[in-house]
């Protein structure tokens, strides 16, 4: 019953919340300048025709008729349709402002079902990456909190804090990839073209998990059940991985809940690197093509992932630490 | 434990010493701060001295010495270029130094307006609490769920980024973590003796607010965006190595690397000397700014 309750209220303000980024979005996209029609007709399309094209499709009513036809057909399920897209899947934007009769443009949902797959891969597989490297760095910091572990965790969580994602990507891909040829790096052939990008994505996660690790593990050493532990008979071993750990991954879930866009930004980057068919790309070159049902189709939907993340986050946490209550 | 500790979270300071200068010494006896510190000076230093005074123009063009490789690195190196010359012959040093500038100048003045925002939000919202609190918190709610980075490049990716337009974006996207962290430090100083002093003396809730509360829970904060810098610094440079952030022919760490990036495999400096650059700036803001951070919690206790 409690679960029922708490589900319901927290569904609703998700659904409260991916409502107030649609209506941010949908807006932004509208005042900023940039014609999209201008775009699709390509440059030497007549003005006329232009008027013609953003007339039939809506764009120049007023925004809140607009807003209200999107809202009523998400309602439905429907995300809209690409503005440059073909459904056939080669993205050309502007060539020519004669063909891309509407129907055949690609739906926004079947292009992010295509493409999300493919991220969600790459983080999960980062995920494990950086909680490989991590995890040791953290745990050994905590509990020697002022000495060389210390020390240690927080040196190279300066170190790996201060590598731009894209910089990184490119020297990694120059020396594993042309120089060691021990990993494939641009495009998608197989899982072994995810293994790069997902060691750049992790070393850019690592740093967060090795500062909670190391502050929550050393929080955790000082109570009071830790030498009752030890008390009990417990060996060392039995207190860091019952006690310690335990109480460390609630923190270490929240910060997944938080650090979320964070995470998304990085994919973001990274999937433009290494031209990897993902979420990221796509997001990338529709800002580029200026295609609005796509930019908010994308947003909505991790909005609405953030949401999700967020409820099933603290569900774990509170599964793990009965104590805490939301 | 004394009662003071069990009342609050936030100790009053010592009369004798203002809270900034004691985070600040207790900061300043970590190695890893003063390490930090040098590098960093010595960084600002060459970007704002080498560009005038070696009289290189970053963006002076020189087909004949173009690609020619850093100190050492195969043939054709001088010391005239001491990190060689991109595709048109430019002067990779000095252009590294002059892409520093900018990236210092957007990422310290977004860390300002985002604690700035951040800040007034934060206080407002603790200070008065009730519906003003409601609406301003579910706003920063809000303000969380955006995938900032979208938002970023779209608005930068469909109006011409200039610098102020990169550092509102930028700004706008860092607050709510501020804000939250302001809200609550507000709402545990607020149930003070001292501010209820004031308030039975009749002091205006603007003048408390400004005068009282702000100039004691504002310095923790501040010291730990620091860190921020670090962030948006790098933000600037991913804006600008996708093509969103200030435009060549100046030039900054993500034009220059972007740039780079297709002349890889005959000239890899190009592409990676700059970001060594970046990296050890980085590096150092982030040595001073966790030390910051460590002396802080170790300040007030706890994380």
């Amino acid at each position: 019953m409690f679960i029922a309750r708490f589900l319901a209220r927290r569904l609703l303000q998700g659904a409260l919340i991916v409502f107030l980024v649609s209506a941010v979005i949908f807006t932004l996209l509208r005042v900023v300048p940039g014609d999209p029609v201008r775009l699709m007709a390509g440059g030497m399309a007549p003005e006329a025709l232009i008027e013609q094209i953003a007339e039939e499709m809506g764009l120049r009513d007023p925004i809140y008729q607009q807003f209200g036809r999107y809202v009523w057909g998400i309602v439905q399920g429907d995300l809209g349709q690409s503005f440059v897209r073909p459904a056939s899947g080669a993205a050309v934007g502007g060539a020519s402002f004669d063909d891309n009769t509407r129907s055949e443009r690609a739906e926004v949902w079947d292009l992010i079902a295509q493409t999300a797959p493919m991220t969600v891969q790459l983080a999960l597989l980062s995920m494990l990456f950086a909680l490989i490297i991590a995890v040791p760095i953290g745990v050994w910091g905590g509990l020697r909190p002022g000495r060389f572990p210390d020390k240690l965790a927080l040196y190279l969580s300066s170190i790996f804090v201060s590598l731009p994602n894209f910089w990184l990507g490119i020297v990694l891909a120059l020396l594993l990839s042309v120089k060691l040829k021990l990993l494939p790096a641009i495009g998608y052939g197989g899982f072994a073209y995810t293994i790069l990008p997902a060691i750049v994505l992790a070393i850019e996660i690592a740093p967060f998990i090795i500062r909670t690790l190391t502050v929550s593990v050393a929080g955790v050493m000082r109570e009071n059940f830790i030498d009752i532990a030890a008390v009990r008979g417990l060996t060392r071993n039995q207190i860091i991985f019952r006690h310690a750990l335990r109480n460390s991954s609630v923190p270490l879930l929240n910060l997944l809940g938080v650090q979320f866009s964070m995470l998304l930004g990085g994919v973001l980057v990274i999937e433009f690197i290494f031209d990897y068919p993902g979420l990221g790309l796509l997001t990338i070159n529709a800002v580029m093509q200026r295609d609005f049902p796509l930019i908010q189709g994308i947003a909505i939907v991790t909005a609405a992932a953030f949401v999700l993340i967020n409820i099933v986050v603290d569900l774990c946490a509170t599964a793990i630490d009965p104590r805490l209550e939301y | 434990m004394s009662i003071q500790d069990m009342t609050s979270d936030l100790p009053v300071p010592r009369k004798d010493r203002k809270i900034a200068a004691r985070i600040w010494s207790e900061a300043y006896a970590a190695i890893e701060f003063k390490i930090g510190l040098a590098v960093f000076s010595a960084l600002v230093l060459a970007a704002i001295f080498y560009p005038m005074f070696s009289g290189i123009d970053p963006t002076k063009m020189a087909i004949s010495s173009k690609l020619l490789p850093p100190l050492f690195m195969g043939e054709g190196w001088s010391w005239a270029r001491p990190l060689g010359t991109d595709q048109l012959g430019r002067d990779m040093l000095s252009r590294s130094l002059v892409g520093l500038r900018y990236s210092l100048l957007i990422g310290i003045s977004t860390t300002i307006l985002m604690v700035a925002v951040g800040a007034m939000v934060g206080l407002f919202s603790g200070y008065f609490g009730g519906k003003v609190d409601t609406i301003l918190m579910r706003l920063t709610d809000a303000q969380l769920a955006i995938p900032m980075i979208i938002l970023a490049i779209t608005i930068l990716g469909v109006s011409r980024p200039t610098i102020p337009a990169i550092i509102l974006v930028l700004g706008l996207s860092g607050w709510p973590i501020y804000a939250r962290v302001m809200r609550s430090s507000v709402m545990s100083v607020r149930k003070k003796e001292f501010v209820r002093g004031a308030m039975v003396l009749g002091a205006t809730d603007w003048r408390i607010m400004f005068t009282l509360i702000l100039p004691l829970v504002l310095p923790p904060i501040a010291f730990v965006a620091v860190l921020d810098i670090a962030r948006m610094m790098i933000f600037e440079s991913v804006l600008g190595f996708l093509g969103l952030g200030v435009q060549p022919p100046t030039p900054t760490f993500g034009n220059i690397i972007a740039d780079g990036r297709k002349y890889l495999l005959n000239a890899w400096w190009i592409a990676t000397m700059p970001g060594v650059f970046l990296v050890l700036t980085l590096t150092s803001i982030n040595l001073m700014g966790s030390s910051l951070e460590r002396a802080r919690n170790s300040i007030y206790g706890g994380a």
